[in-house]
């Protein structure tokens, strides 16, 4: 592990999923953060898009902001999702650029591959593919994408120097950045950043 | 980091209450954490 980092990336990796193979099963259950459409309504989304959407699409969202607030998609955008989870926001993604555009999923969990997969075709959605892999090492070619979005996920890498490298090797030039994350307003105490255990409690 | 990695016009939401009566709001309220809708660019 490098000494700048705060945790060793792979136990943190392995902590979160083990936390979101919960929420994959279990969308109802009891956590630390929202899920699902009383979520998706909290954090401004587009009610009429979502209340279009089956449950299996929204039951499993654990966002923590809307990377649609600032900017919407254009119709045509090719898109990747760096943590893509079940798929919620892919979902919304594939809605806003159309049927020429396309969406491209990432996620490390085969549990929320399988069920974001499953939604997809439920859906009907062409538009929208989903990968196995990790935000460190993006499955995506060099400059492809459009826009990348991403929704409480980069805050749970303990790497993000790398990913951040790697969602800008993933943008084309003039390429957007639009992202929802977890920003705190106090320090926390460098024993609590170096307690594992905290970082998905 | 957005800014070290080279990303330009970057622009940050208001605040979101992203935990707020979730069984995690006690620590989330302790370090004033909530959630933020970040956008930027990478230049030409």
């Amino acid at each position: 592990m490098s000494k700048e980092l705060a945790v060793d990336p792979v136990v943190l990796r392995e902590e979160v999923k083990s936390k979101y193979r919960d929420v994959a099963f279990n969308p109802r259950g009891e956590y630390h953060f929202h899920t699902g459409r009383p979520l998706a309504k909290r954090l401004g989304y587009d009610s009429t898009l979502v209340d279009s959407m089956p449950d299996a699409a929204v039951e499993s969202f654990a966002g923590v902001a809307n990377p649609f607030s600032l900017r919407s998609l254009e119709q045509g955008e090719r898109v990747v999702d760096a943590g893509s989870g079940a798929g919620f926001d892919c979902f919304v993604a594939a809605r806003q650029v159309g049927a020429q555009g396309r969406v491209v999923g990432i996620d490390m969990l085969p549990e929320m591959l399988e069920k974001s997969r499953k939604t997809a075709e439920l859906m009907g959605l062409k538009n929208v593919e989903f990968r196995e892999g990790l935000l460190e090492q993006i499955p995506v070619e060099d400059r492809w994408a459009d826009v990348v979005i991403s929704n409480g996920v980069i805050n749970l890498c303990g790497d993000k120097k790398r990913v951040f490298a790697e969602l800008w090797r993933v943008l084309r030039p003039g390429g957007k950045l639009q992202f929802g994350d977890i920003a705190n307003g106090k320090p926390v105490p460098e024993s609590a950043i170096r307690n594992i255990d905290l970082w998905t409690a | 980091m957005l800014v070290d990695t080279g990303f330009v016009d970057v622009q940050i939401s208001r605040p979101h209450d992203t935990f707020g009566e979730a069984r995690g709001e006690k620590k989330a309220r302790l370090f004033d954490v909530y959630g933020y809708t970040f956008l930027a660019r990478k230049p030409e």
